[in-house]
């Protein structure tokens, strides 16, 4: 069995409140939603989900709400606060700061 | 940050709808999952596990998201909880463990109270550590007093100390308004407060005008005696107040809290116990040297360390020497003012503080056998616990949370204890016990405390903690945690705790041993005077109406014949000092045809007596004649000398009738003949030998208008105290009759150093040896119930009761001797710190180990027993049918 690459620390928020902006999501589905977007490559353990969503409602990024799914099940739906939106802009121009100083460095190893 | 904060807080309170909604969440999303596995064609049951792996351990995520909403400090709290919990759940186990550590860690607070106000404190003096002693030393006179012309020279010629002061002890009589009192009062040198760094409260101290005679009288007040004497009057500068019946000006009060710095010559004051000091004056020919009766005091300049005040202080001596005939052999000591006051106890609180150690390392051992005990039978727990997917550091934590619970519950069980045991202790301290006053229950001793209890829960925690973390789920869950405890490294730890714990025990006891060795030596000493039935008091004559010898020898001389006729005395005298009550004055003289080898002097302790003083004591005569009532100033002078005199001076002579003399150049009428020679007593009880002594009659040369009233009684001494007030007050109604003692009580308290030394090492060793026995019967009938089965076959198969007695007992045999072997070979090597706390034992003493060794392996012999019994009371068929 290939080994899927883990996710790289600290980018687990952001992939969830990313996720979110498209609209109210329960676990599962952000789970499915980053899985699918990913085409398999990022999955997501249940293990750091849900104490990372835990996290993300104690800082009042997300909120949670129980509804009704559309299979008629009671679900938790999480949905990006106003403050969750700025948070993911701050972890976006974060990122990428960091991804493109990443390929600065790795472009001049392969130009050497 | 505050939001985050809000928000765990209100989730604290929602907690069981917080797990409820996760749970919810949890099963929703295990619900999905395998709904997904099912379109993908998996079948329902084959997709149900594939969700749950996928989901992996939900116990783990529950975890996980509490510690995200949770306080940190929250997760203790649970772990507190829990432990309580576990204490109520076994009450045997708990009471144990808790008195356990609460004696020991109450035991080491109190003693640490002890260290912490004797040693440990600063003396209450500006700059302490700056304050020095100062003695001379000869090489018959290791420790001796300063002449008084002598240290008016060290104090002008030396360049090391910022100031220098001399002091000796004189009590005055202070009357006035009310009953005649005796107070303790020091005559000092000018500037002598200033030294200490103490300023009057009120006034001013003596300058060295004061130091000349006639002067003028002054005094200067403690606070207690301004307060209880004075009213506190704020007006008392200046006032004159009736001291040895001469008018003295009040010229300065002390501030409250003004303590002693200690003095050696004369009995010994410290603490707040000195009410009144009047100028020390001198004068006289500054060329003889030979009277040493005052002692140093000084503090050294900043910059100046003790060797360098040391060698100048000797190079002042060594000219002084040249100077003056009689000043040569002497070196001078300069002694830390700390070393003085606590150096002497130093080496017994050190070993309290030992003892004390011990017993809580044997309690920390006793701690960590049980809980290593309990910890193997909840292996069960903790196996389900770390197979639930628990982290072992989690579980660690619980078990330290649950130990350092325990060991607080213990520790603060012990403060509660060191309280009463502090005030027990002081209230058992030999009287003369430096700073005493100092000694409570402060903040230092409550850190100390905390601290002990802290390194004690982790100390008895670790092994326990470690292990059970150690253990494979897989192991416990199988076997249920009943018969992994046998297994080798277990029992092994368990086995080696109780060895240490029989060692350790082991070593207290032989301390306990040398001590008690070396009390009873001390009681069983021949004093050489006899105190029972013996009472004492002293009485001082003031100058102002006592001026003229005859008048004090005419009164004391009185005073005897009038108690002499009472119907319950049976021998009554007077004498300048009493045995064992400090005295030390020496005095040089020559010796009829005799010459002292080269650089020395003949030298002697004084003593003046009245006939009825030998008899009264009870000293024994050992050749010639007592004093008598014919020995006048009209016959011939007369000394009597002890035994060791004679011995040093006459070996192996006849020495009744030889003569000496205190002139340089005597005539005729200077010389005195021995008449006769008394037993030796000591200066101590425990003084290596004693000195050589003289006395002279006191109708002959009085000099000294302090003296000690010695009396014999037929019945109960003590009946005899009002007696002796009224024929005082009959012959001088404005006397104090001071210092009322029994002689059995001065004997006593000689020994109250030793007595109090042995009863708390033999309190802490009996502590020791129980706790150990605690710890053996803990593992042997624990060992036992873990075999049960073993030797339920064994009987089954044809072993017969003693076999079994005989299996259990030699376990516990094999552990005694061996914490025993251990602890003699430490007690060993330990016992020579014993050596100047011990009087007439040899550190090895080979009775005390022997008889320790057997006691220890009796107690461990004793405390197998009661398992063992209980083995043998094996039923085979339960045994077997239990496995």
């Amino acid at each position: 069995m290939a080994k899927k690459p883990d996710l790289l620390p600290g980018t687990l928020d952001m992939l969830i409140l990313k996720t979110l902006t498209r609209g109210a999501l329960h676990g599962y589905g952000i789970a499915l939603s980053i899985k699918r977007l990913s085409d398999d490559v990022l999955t997501v353990e249940e293990g750091s989900l849900y104490p990372a969503l835990q996290r993300l409602l104690l800082r009042n990024w997300v909120k949670a709400e129980w509804k009704m799914t559309d299979t008629n099940r009671r679900a938790r739906f999480y949905t990006l606060t106003p403050a969750g939106r700025k948070q993911l802009g701050v972890e976006l121009s974060h990122f990428e700061q960091m991804i493109s100083a990443i390929g600065r460095v790795l472009s001049d190893v392969q130009e050497a | 940050m505050a939001m985050k904060f809000l928000n765990k807080l209100s989730l604290l309170f929602g907690r069981r709808r917080f797990h409820d909604e996760l749970d919810e969440e949890i099963a929703f999303h295990r619900a999905q999952a395998e709904q997904e596995f099912v379109s993908e064609g998996m079948r329902p049951e084959e997709a149900r596990y594939a969700a749950m792996r996928q989901f992996g351990n939900g116990t783990r995520i529950k975890e996980r998201s509490r510690e995200v909403i949770g306080f940190r400090g929250e997760t203790v709290v649970q772990d507190v909880r829990y432990a309580i919990r576990q204490l109520w759940a076994s009450p045997a186990f708990t009471i144990v463990i808790l008195l356990t550590l609460a004696l020991s860690i109450g035991a080491n607070s109190a003693i640490f109270s002890v260290i912490n106000g004797v040693l440990l404190k600063r003396l209450p003096y500006e700059q302490p550590e700056r304050l020095v002693r100062i003695f001379l030393s000869s090489s018959s006179y290791p420790r001796f007093s300063l002449n008084p012309f002598d240290f008016r020279d060290y104090r002008a010629r030396n360049q090391s100390f910022e100031s220098m002061a001399a002091f000796t002890r004189g009590d005055v009589q202070l009357s006035g308004s009310g009953e005649p009192v005796r107070v303790n009062g020091f005559g000092i040198t000018a500037g002598y407060f200033h030294v200490l760094g103490l300023r009057p409260e009120l006034g001013r101290e003596f300058d060295q005008a004061a130091e000349i005679p006639g002067n003028g009288l002054q005094v200067i007040l403690s606070n207690r005696l301004w307060r209880t004497r004075f009213g506190a009057d704020p007006n008392v500068i200046g006032r004159k107040i009736t001291i040895n019946m001469q008018p003295y000006t009040v010229v300065g009060v002390m501030p409250a809290g003004t303590v002693h710095p200690g003095n050696e010559y004369h009995s010994v004051a410290y603490g707040e116990d000195v009410d009144a000091w009047w100028p020390f004056s001198f004068e006289g020919n500054p060329n003889r040297r030979g009277s040493h009766y005052i002692e140093g005091i000084a503090r050294l300049k900043s910059d100046v360390g003790l060797e360098q005040a040391r060698t100048e202080m000797n190079a002042i001596m060594a000219q002084l020497g040249r100077e003056h005939p009689g000043d040569g052999g002497w070196k001078v000591l300069v002694i830390p003012l700390y070393s003085e006051v606590v150096g002497a106890s130093r080496p017994m609180l050190l070993m309290l503080l030992g003892a004390v150690v011990i017993v809580l390392l044997i309690a920390c051992a006793n701690a960590a056998n049980l809980l290593l005990a309990r910890a193997s039978s909840r292996q069960r727990e903790i196996a389900v616990r770390l197979a639930m997917g628990a982290p072992r550091a989690r579980i660690m934590r619980q078990m330290m949370t649950e130990s350092l619970l325990i060991s607080f519950l213990g520790g603060g069980l012990g403060l509660a204890l060191a309280f009463i045991g502090v005030k027990a202790l002081v209230a058992l301290l030999p009287a003369d016990f430096p700073r005493a006053q100092d000694i409570h229950v402060s903040a230092p001793v409550l850190a100390f405390t905390i601290l002990v209890t802290v390194a004690t829960g982790i100390l008895f925690g670790l092994a326990p903690a470690f292990q059970a973390t150690r253990a494979d789920p897989r192991e416990g869950l199988q076997k249920g945690g009943r018969t992994t405890i046998g297994s080798g490294r277990q029992s092994r730890l368990r086995d080696a705790l109780v060895v240490a714990e029989v060692s350790l025990a082991c070593v207290l006891l032989i301390g306990a041993g040398l001590m008690l060795r070396s009390l009873l030596n001390q009681l069983h000493l021949d004093p050489g005077f006899q105190q029972e039935h013996v009472i004492t008091a002293s009485i001082s004559l003031p100058h102002v109406n006592y001026g003229k010898r005859e008048q004090v020898a005419r009164f004391f001389d009185g005073l005897v014949t009038n108690l002499n006729r009472l119907p319950d005395v049976e021998s009554a005298g007077a004498g300048s000092d009493l045995p064992w009550t400090g005295y030390d004055e020496n005095s040089g003289f020559t010796i009829e045809g005799k010459k002292p080898p080269a650089g020395e002097e003949f030298h002697a302790r004084y003593h003046m007596a009245t006939p009825g003083y030998f008899s009264a004591l009870g000293i024994p005569l050992v050749a010639g004649r007592f004093f008598t009532e014919a020995d006048t100033k009209d016959t011939q002078q007369v000394v009597l000398i002890n035994h060791a005199m004679a011995n040093k001076y006459w070996p192996n002579e006849n020495v009744i009738g030889k003569r000496m003399t205190f002139e340089d150049e005597p005539k005729e009428k200077d010389w005195l003949t021995i008449v006769g020679v008394v037993g030796d007593v000591k200066d101590q009880p425990n003084s290596p030998a004693a000195q050589p002594a003289f006395w002279w009659p006191e109708l002959q040369s009085g000099w000294t208008s302090d003296m000690s009233v010695v009396i014999r009684a037929r019945g109960t001494p003590s009946l005899l105290a009002d007696a002796l007030r009224n024929e005082v007050h009959r012959i001088d109604p404005a006397l104090a009759v001071a210092d009322v003692k029994l002689m059995d009580s001065i004997v006593n308290s000689s020994v109250s150093t030793p007595r109090f030394a042995f009863a708390l090492v033999g309190l802490f060793a009996g502590l020791a040896v129980l706790l150990a026995g605690i710890g053996t019967y803990g593992v042997i009938s624990y060992s036992v119930s873990q075999r049960t089965p073993e030797l339920g076959i064994r009987m089954a198969l044809g072993a017969v009761r003693s076999d079994v007695m005989g299996l259990v007992l030699s376990h516990a045999a094999r552990l005694a001797v061996l914490g025993t072997a251990l602890g003699v070979v430490a007690a060993f090597a330990l016992s020579r710190l014993l050596k100047s706390l011990i009087f007439d034992v040899s550190p090895a003493d080979p009775a005390t180990f022997v008889s320790v060794a057997g006691i220890v392996i009796l107690v461990a012999l004793l405390a197998g027993y009661v398992p063992a019994l209980r083995a043998t009371a094996t039923d085979p068929m339960n045994a077997l049918r239990a496995e």
